[in-house]
């Protein structure tokens, strides 16, 4: 489709899956994936909800089976070898998995005996991870009684306690207030500028995906659209017109000659605009006055990009 | 290789144990009630059987029953862990899917036996273990039979859902397990019917072997060799593990499982 597996040609992909399909009976979850993700990539796979995201990430952690198509983590084959591929990956869930009624060390002792890890190794892993998320006086704590923001730390730190070389994040900020997201974010950050793990995200919250250094939006189970965060956005133009009408069908009939098609949520016309020149923008103002009741001219964003993709509209024009 | 998680899981039951004192607390008193208020109950009706005591006979029963509830509550527990963060961890695991039923398989022996030892050091004080108890032999029957009652659980869980029909397990497998076996009475004088149920039910050999080990000297009759216990409680254990690990790997790879930990397909 576009510029993917020559982006990095050097670098052997961390991440590939080839042609990927999942069907439930009639339903088609996953429809033709083709994913190249290079060793090292803080990838973002974004997409409206029911969009194949999180049956993707099962499918490329060994957790459920595709029925057409090939994943493969570094040069291991997952469907043929899925004990070697969970070696390499780490898994955060959308829900906890932690035991409840074990103790913040108890669990990760457990899931470090998991992975074949020596207690002592646990021990000291676990020591600098939870130091980290300032969670160190926390261990003896049982897991019911920690907060949901140290809750969801302490699974990141599960998932990561065997040091593996891909990281799923399955919208791991999921439900925390900004000050949690802050942290799990600095943490992923510290992990990988520390091991230069390959991180494969998932989130709703777009401008987490910002930072990515790809991102990649499915719509129904297909690929819509992939690349920068900065290079998605530039397609939609440069500025983002938002209106505000009681009349929406009259204000369209007069903007959409000039600007093209808008995107309508509620009340709130989107309209894209391409030049950085915005006097054409500003005479159309006065001309529909009497229609508008807001009038708003902004950058795009991430979370335009993907509310066109979600709308089923192509971001070039 | 694989030790190590299998260690993790046995662990986790025994802290788990451990820490949940009703549960240590009734697997304790469940049985004394059967001894002494069932057993002189009942004992004071048939008198003396076969020249012993009826409490007497009743020993090995209620040794097993601790192994029998012991090993079944930790082994359905799996159901719970189906839905919960534990097997979200055990799955992504590197290790073949077969392995987490092996491992509780084990953990829930594991805390049968712990059980049926406390049990007998109580028994013991009380005078009803006898210093001809064949300790060897005991401790093979402890062994095998907690086995193959976690291999009961085993199977109950890979084919249940929900625990929310706990009263229907306790109704339709734990009970009938337990009352048609040798645990209360000899299996040979049992009607026809009932004696052939209670042939064909695996915990009746796990009990039989109780009662050779136990026996203080051949007092209570038994109803098979020793052998052929071991041989079906080693031989059922084997099986119940293939076919749980077998509905196990389908859950895992084929979609229900994840969806149940994930709550949601997309």
């Amino acid at each position: 489709m576009i510029a993917t597996a020559i982006s990095d040609a050097a670098a052997p992909a961390a991440i590939s899956a080839a042609g990927l399909v999942k069907r439930y009976g009639s339903t088609t979850a996953v429809d033709g994936l083709d994913l190249q993700i290079p060793a090292g990539q803080f990838f973002g796979l974004l997409g409206p909800n029911g969009s194949g995201k999180t049956t993707t990430i099962h499918m490329l952690a060994t957790l459920v089976k595709p029925t057409e198509g090939r994943v493969r983590i570094g040069d291991i084959d997952v469907s043929q070898h899925p004990v070697q591929a969970r070696r390499q990956i780490g898994l955060v869930f959308q829900e906890s998995a932690l035991d409840r009624t074990l103790t913040v060390r108890e669990n990760l002792r457990f899931a470090g005996r998991l992975y074949n890890l020596s207690p002592a190794t646990s021990e000291q892993r676990s020591a600098q991870l939870l130091e980290l998320f300032d969670m160190a006086d926390r261990r003896d704590k049982p897991v019911a009684t920690l907060s949901g923001g140290m809750r969801r730390a302490l699974d990141i730190v599960r998932g990561v306690l065997h040091e593996p070389r891909v990281l799923f994040l399955d919208e791991p900020t999921i439900g925390l207030d900004l000050p949690n997201r802050r942290r799990i974010w600095r943490f992923i950050e510290h992990l990988r500028a520390r091991t230069g793990m390959t991180v494969l995200l998932t989130t709703h919250y777009l401008e987490e995906a910002y930072p990515c250094d790809r991102v990649c939006f499915i719509r129904k189970g297909k690929l819509v659209d992939e690349g920068q965060p900065q290079s998605l956005v530039a397609k939609l133009g440069r500025h983002i017109l938002e209106v505000e009408a009681n009349d929406l069908d009259a204000l369209r009939s007069q903007l959409e000659p000039d600007l093209g098609d808008c995107l309508v949520d509620g009340d709130i016309a989107f309209f894209r605009y391409a030049d950085e020149d915005l006097s054409t923008l500003t005479r159309m103002q006065t001309e529909t006055a009497r229609l508008t009741s807001a009038w708003r001219v902004r950058r795009p964003n991430l979370n335009d990009v993907f509310m066109w993709i979600s709308a089923g509209k192509e971001l070039n024009s | 290789m694989i030790a190590r998680p299998i260690y993790a899981v046995l662990e986790r039951e025994v802290v788990r144990m451990l820490r949940q004192k009703t549960r240590l607390v009734s697997a304790m008193v469940r049985p004394l009630i059967w001894l002494f208020v069932i057993g002189t109950g009942f004992g004071t009706v048939i008198g003396e059987s076969r020249g012993i005591p009826y409490q007497t006979f009743l020993v090995p029963g209620v040794i097993g029953m601790t192994m029998l509830f012991g090993a079944m509550l930790a082994a359905l527990t799996t159901v719970y862990d189906k839905e919960s963060g534990v097997m979200r961890m055990m799955i992504i695991a590197p290790l073949p899917h077969f392995w987490i039923v092996i491992a509780k398989v084990l953990s829930a022996a594991l805390a049968a036996v712990l059980q049926a030892l406390l049990l007998m050091i109580l028994l013991a004080l009380l005078g009803y273990i006898g210093a001809k108890t064949d300790f060897v032999l005991l401790a093979v029957a402890l062994v095998f039979t907690s086995l193959a009652c976690a291999g009961i659980g085993m199977l109950t869980a890979s084919f249940t859902r929900t625990l929310d029909n706990f009263a229907a397990i306790m109704n339709f497998v734990i009970f009938p397990v337990f009352f048609l076996s040798g645990s209360l009475y000899p299996v040979q004088d049992l009607p026809e019917v009932l004696r052939w149920v209670a042939t064909i039910n695996p915990y009746t050999y796990g009990v039989d072997l109780l009662k050779h080990a136990t026996s203080n000297a051949g007092l209570i009759a038994t109803d098979f060799s020793r052998w052929t216990d071991i041989a079906v409680l080693v031989g059922f254990t084997l099986a119940a593990i293939a076919i749980s690990s077998w509905r196990f790997s389908r859950e895992t790879a084929y979609e229900p499982m994840i969806h149940v930990l994930t709550g949601k397909r997309s």
